[in-house]
């Protein structure tokens, strides 16, 4: 776990924010963007990880939390930039996280992992973002960039709501964070 | 007469995605194609005009399983141009960091991704379900390589610490002691998982692979070495490429290597192991002869037991480093002058196997040229070769069985598509 980890930025109870993603592939670097826009927002209580890697590592870092929020790239048909909300239970993940992006064993895998194998956090909260491509090289499609600014204060509301810090009256629900 | 095609459009449990086609014409395999999309290409062009020193970051985000081996080529390649000779310390410092990245990958693919194709399990999900200890096992172990690329790579994916000449920062000798405890578990976990992998069922096939490895005068190869084969070949890392060149294929938008004037050849675990079997620590040589892993290993499926001696190797090296560690007094040395227009070049031994580096520095150090050949790319003809074995041994198989034994030979060598493909699509075409 790197320097920004979960628990080397307070108790580990934080809700905690994990971007997963490579920013050399296109839109596959949505969910590491996300984590970027996040993290000065919810510091003090809140953590954010960026994982550009497979996802077996995320068992170790979400085993024993308490809520868990990742962001991914995702690819299920649906139209560039629309945003999935899915709160993990214990069924498996419906949409192919991962499955054409460059980690090894995807996100939807791990979830599956963590489930046979009760490896969860308490809560553990998925946004996956359709993507349009994930050529090397590419920067991010029109669509992902636009989407990004309302998932990272959607996941912003969610830390807040956690962590009993309710956003600010004047910053609730707004534009402000364009 | 009948033709059959076969095609998979996704490649389960191969690191990242890719595609393959195979065609049958008359009960003879015609065409095996490896297609491949490789992100080093993008990379070496991204690095054209970049300082020598950002060139171990940059490599490191070709691969999230093997960042450490692309930080390693890059260095060293940069060290020869400047002249710089790193600390002992320091030199000890990095082979830890490759045992991390070694016991990390090795982990991954024994329990996660290779061991379903033996106990009859489409993935280790399922394994998981009945075997959960097996997998957790797996984990574990993984979390170990983890934690030494962590400790000193500053973080264990896209590690940051490294640099040229050294690391950012050296680690306290009370950080290096505490690791080992969970150093000394994960050697006992793995001769336990030599002993487990090879009591498994294996086909019996024996393929004529050319091995090509690193081979060092003293240790296991990882950092340093000459290039040698299995045919005779023995050349310093600057004559790589008079020796082997990559061969544009139309099929895949990519290149293939090839040895010059010769055919497909084999880097990696069964390579390193059969060049090097004379070079294994006390404890990996004990546990290959416990289990009775013959010298040289030819059947690929068999590779899953040369990566379990290869982990006991990395432990117990990894064990040796830490016992023996001592903080150097600087970190790094830094490079003094600017060689203009010098080529410089490095190979180390990724996980996967060999990983070639050749850069072009002009003035201050800015990188002119680069040349990055991966392991997959390297292993990518001879995996074809290994697919037309595979089909003509089971030409009579159903086309959903005959996929599956492809795929289960494409795993066998543990292509680490991520750093060499995006898609990776199984097409059979049977006529």
């Amino acid at each position: 776990m790197g320097p920004e980890g979960p628990r080397g930025v307070g108790p580990g109870r934080f809700p905690l924010v994990i971007g997963l993603g490579n920013e050399h592939r296109g839109d596959d670097a949505v969910g590491l963007l996300v984590a970027r826009r996040v993290r000065p927002r919810v510091e003090g209580f809140g953590s954010v990880l960026e994982l550009p890697n497979e996802a077996t590592g995320l068992l170790d870092v979400w085993s024993g939390l308490g809520l868990v929020l990742v962001v991914d790239a995702v690819t299920s048909g649906r139209a560039p930039g629309t945003v999935h909300r899915i709160e993990v239970g214990s069924e498996p993940l419906a949409l192919p996280f991962g499955m054409t992006s460059t980690h090894g064993f995807s996100l939807a895998e791990a979830v599956s992992l963590g489930q046979t194998l009760r490896r969860l956090p308490d809560r553990l909260v998925i946004y996956g973002v359709e993507a349009a491509s994930f050529l090397p090289g590419r920067s991010l499609s029109r669509e992902v960039a636009a989407a990004i600014d309302g998932v990272a204060q959607r996941v912003e509301q969610e830390v807040r709501r956690a962590a009993g810090r309710e956003p600010p009256g004047d910053r609730a629900g707004g534009p402000s964070h364009a | 007469m009948t033709d059959r095609t076969i095609a998979v459009d996704y490649l389960a449990r191969v690191e990242g995605e890719g595609a393959l086609r195979v065609r049958i014409h008359d009960r003879k395999v015609e065409e095996v194609e490896l297609k491949i999309f490789e992100p080093p290409r993008f990379f070496e062009a991204f690095l054209r005009g970049r300082s020598y020193l950002e060139a171990p970051d940059i490599t490191a985000r070709i691969c999230g399983i093997c960042p450490v081996a692309y930080q390693m080529s890059s260095c060293h390649a940069m060290e020869s141009a400047y002249g710089l000779r790193v600390a002992p310390a320091v030199r000890a410092l990095r082979r830890l960091l490759y045992c991390g990245e070694w016991i990390e990958s090795h982990a991954l693919h024994i329990y996660l991704l290779h061991a379903p194709d033996f106990l009859g399990y489409p993935d280790a999900i399922r394994l998981a379900k009945d075997h959960p200890k097996v997998v957790q096992q797996g984990l574990q172990l993984k979390k170990v390589g983890n934690a030494l690329m962590t400790l000193l790579g500053g973080r264990e994916i896209h590690p940051v610490n490294v640099r040229v000449g050294g690391f950012y920062r050296c680690p306290s000798r009370e950080e290096t002691d505490g690791l080992r405890e969970s150093v000394e578990t994960a050697l006992t976990l793995s001769q336990e998982t030599a002993r487990f992998v090879a009591g498994l069922d294996f086909p019996k096939v024996e393929e004529d692979y050319e091995f090509v490895s690193l081979r060092h005068p003293e240790e296991y190869p990882m950092n340093e070495g000459e290039v040698v084969s299995s045919r005779g070949l023995r050349i310093p890392v600057s004559r790589y490429e008079a020796e082997f060149e990559e061969i544009h294929v139309p099929y895949a938008n990519a290149l293939q290597s090839v040895r010059k004037g010769g055919g497909s050849y084999l880097v990696g675990p069964l390579a390193r192991y059969a060049l090097n079997r004379d070079r294994l620590g006390r404890k990996a040589d004990a546990i290959a002869r416990e289990v009775g892993l013959e010298p040289v290993v030819r059947n690929p499926y068999r590779s899953i037991i040369v990566r379990a001696v290869e982990m006991v190797e990395a432990c117990d090296e990894a064990l040796r480093i830490l016992r023996e560690y001592r903080p150097p007094e600087h970190p790094y040395v830094e490079a003094k002058g600017a060689p203009d227009n010098t080529r410089c070049m490095a190979a180390t031994e990724a996980p996967r196997g060999l990983l070639y580096h050749r850069y072009r520095l002009g003035a201050g150090g800015l990188i002119e040229d680069a040349k990055i050949v991966a392991p997959t790319s390297q292993n990518q003809k001879r995996i074809e070769d290994d697919l037309r074995d595979v089909v003509g041994r089971f030409l009579d198989m159903d086309d959903a069985h005959l996929t599956s034994e492809c795929e289960r030979a494409v795993r066998n060598h543990d292509p680490c598509i991520s750093c060499a493909t995006h898609f990776l699509k199984l097409d059979l075409v049977r006529n």
